[in-house]
């Protein structure tokens, strides 16, 4: 079994966290979107998003030439995700 | 600060977007369509519907489908089937095949992109996200003409037969094609046409009652009580049916002549609101129109408009026109001309589209003429035909 990686490898990424932040807010998106959302490459974006799929924490779903990038709902990793981001969201607009 | 009033309850029941409870005299159709999805509803993945829906703008074509889409929605989630109603409406996308089916698509799965792939991919997309989530789709294309004026042939023929090139697999979408009439139809190639014509339901224009019985339901929903008056109320269906039986138009017309009453601080949406409000949506009063009037035309049309100033009634009889005339005549020191002549001259009045008439039914007292002044507001022609008429004497 693959080893899994630490919260701290995770995080350790600024572009990881946007892409989370991302999805929890948008629900899904392709890789170009998300590429041109965070403006890096489609290169970049999609090493960072097998990271985190091989993760456990996206999934995709393919429509022809499409990827669909979403959370893992049935991860528990990004359920506990989800609510961070939320929590701070709202926290911050308080 | 003054506390702000309002004669409306509900606004919302005016809009465009609101889908009514009950469609008013189109039950009939109602029932048609149900019966065209019947098997449908009860063995969707067997077989799909196509139906077309036809008639005047204002018909209540849109509504129809929509009312529709409602209920089989409804009666499909009780026998566990998932079914969705999606409206387009074709000329919002340009009557591009590609855009209405990202709209459909984007149903599923909002955030999709809309570049980097054809209509055909978009079409066998749409069917892998309704097999993979088990989902039937009824799709009515509201204003189908611009589907047809801008796809042509190709395009329909690709949704009607999509289900030839999945064979074995569950039929998913339906549709309900909405347009003015089968013109548009019949541009197509015939394989074509022959795969739409089969289920066809025309829907007349409103008669001027059934356009009273629709108004006063939107009335009792929108408004707060004895807040718009019967006269009103006959008013804006007697123009709503000039401009062709249109429903949509006399609700709006409502709603407009409702924010004018309240612009006013009136308790009650009177005629007069009505006709301001018409005369804000089309410009119907041309001057021309008006100066081009000969001398005793415009002195009939002065007491006509000063029944209505003083009545604030909808409309207003020959006799009583007569009876103003007279005295308005008696004004400028004119002799009065004939009962005949004021019959042309009302014809006149009419032909230009400044009155309209109408014979009342038989009753006790026989028939009578009817005059309607529904598109200008009084106090504005009133001041025009005054001035017309001093400038002629001077």
């Amino acid at each position: 079994m693959k080893n899994a990686m630490s919260v701290e490898d995770v995080f350790s990424s600024r572009l990881r966290i946007k892409i989370l932040k991302m999805l929890t807010q948008v629900g899904e998106l392709n890789v170009s979107e998300i590429a041109r959302r965070l403006s890096v490459n489609y290169n970049t974006t999609s090493k960072h998003l097998k990271v985190l799929e091989d993760e456990g924490i996206l999934q995709h779903k393919v429509f022809g030439r499409i990827r669909l990038y979403r959370l893992n709902e049935r991860s528990s990793k990004a359920r506990a995700l989800q609510n961070l981001m939320e929590a701070w969201e709202h926290a911050n607009k308080r | 600060m003054p506390q702000y009033r309002s004669i409306f309850k509900d606004e919302t029941k005016l809009d465009i977007a609101y889908i009514p409870n009950r469609l008013l005299h189109r039950d009939s159709e109602l029932r048609l369509l149900k019966e065209f999805f019947g098997f449908t509803l009860q063995f969707p993945s067997k077989m799909a519907q196509r139906v077309i829906i036809t008639g005047d703008v204002g018909t209540g074509k849109t509504v129809l489908s929509q009312r529709f889409g409602v209920d089989i929605t409804r009666e499909a989630n009780k026998l566990g089937t998932n079914l969705r109603y999606v409206h387009v409406n074709c000329r919002e996308y340009r009557g591009n095949l590609f855009l209405v089916l990202h709209h459909v698509v984007s149903v599923f799965h909002p955030t999709f992109p809309r570049r980097g792939y054809s209509a055909e991919e978009l079409l066998r997309i749409l069917l892998q996200i309704l097999d993979e989530e088990n989902v039937y789709v009824i799709l009515a294309l509201d204003e189908f003409e611009s589907l047809v004026d801008h796809e042509g042939s190709e395009a329909v023929y690709k949704l009607t037969r999509l289900q030839e090139i999945r064979q074995n697999k569950p039929q998913r979408i339906s549709l309900i094609c909405i347009l003015r009439n089968l013109k548009a139809i019949e541009q197509l190639d015939s394989s074509t046409r022959s795969t739409l014509q089969s289920n066809i339901i025309n829907l007349g224009k409103y008669s001027k009652q059934q356009l009273i019985d629709i108004l006063g339901d939107r009335v009792s929903l929108a408004f707060k009580s004895l807040t718009v008056p019967e006269e009103t109320v006959s008013l804006t269906a007697e123009i709503a049916f000039s401009e062709g039986g249109n429903a949509r138009f006399g609700i709006e017309l409502l709603w407009r002549a409702g924010k004018y009453a309240d612009a006013e601080d009136l308790d009650v949406v009177t005629p007069e609101c009505v006709r301001k409000a018409v005369s804000s949506i089309i410009p119907t009063m041309r001057k021309s129109d008006l100066a081009s009037l000969s001398f005793h035309e415009k002195l009939f049309l002065l007491g006509i408009a000063r029944i209505f100033k003083e009545s604030q009634k909808a409309y207003v009889s020959l006799a009583d026109a007569e009876q103003a005339y007279a005295v308005v005549c008696e004004e400028f020191d004119m002799k009065t001309h004939s009962h005949t002549q004021l019959w042309k001259y009302l014809q006149t009045l009419s032909d230009v589209g400044i009155v309209e008439t109408e014979v009342s039914a038989a009753g006790n007292r026989g028939r009578s003429t009817l005059i309607y002044l529904p598109r200008i507001p009084i106090l504005e022609l009133e001041k025009e035909l005054s001035a017309l008429l001093e400038k002629k004497e001077a």
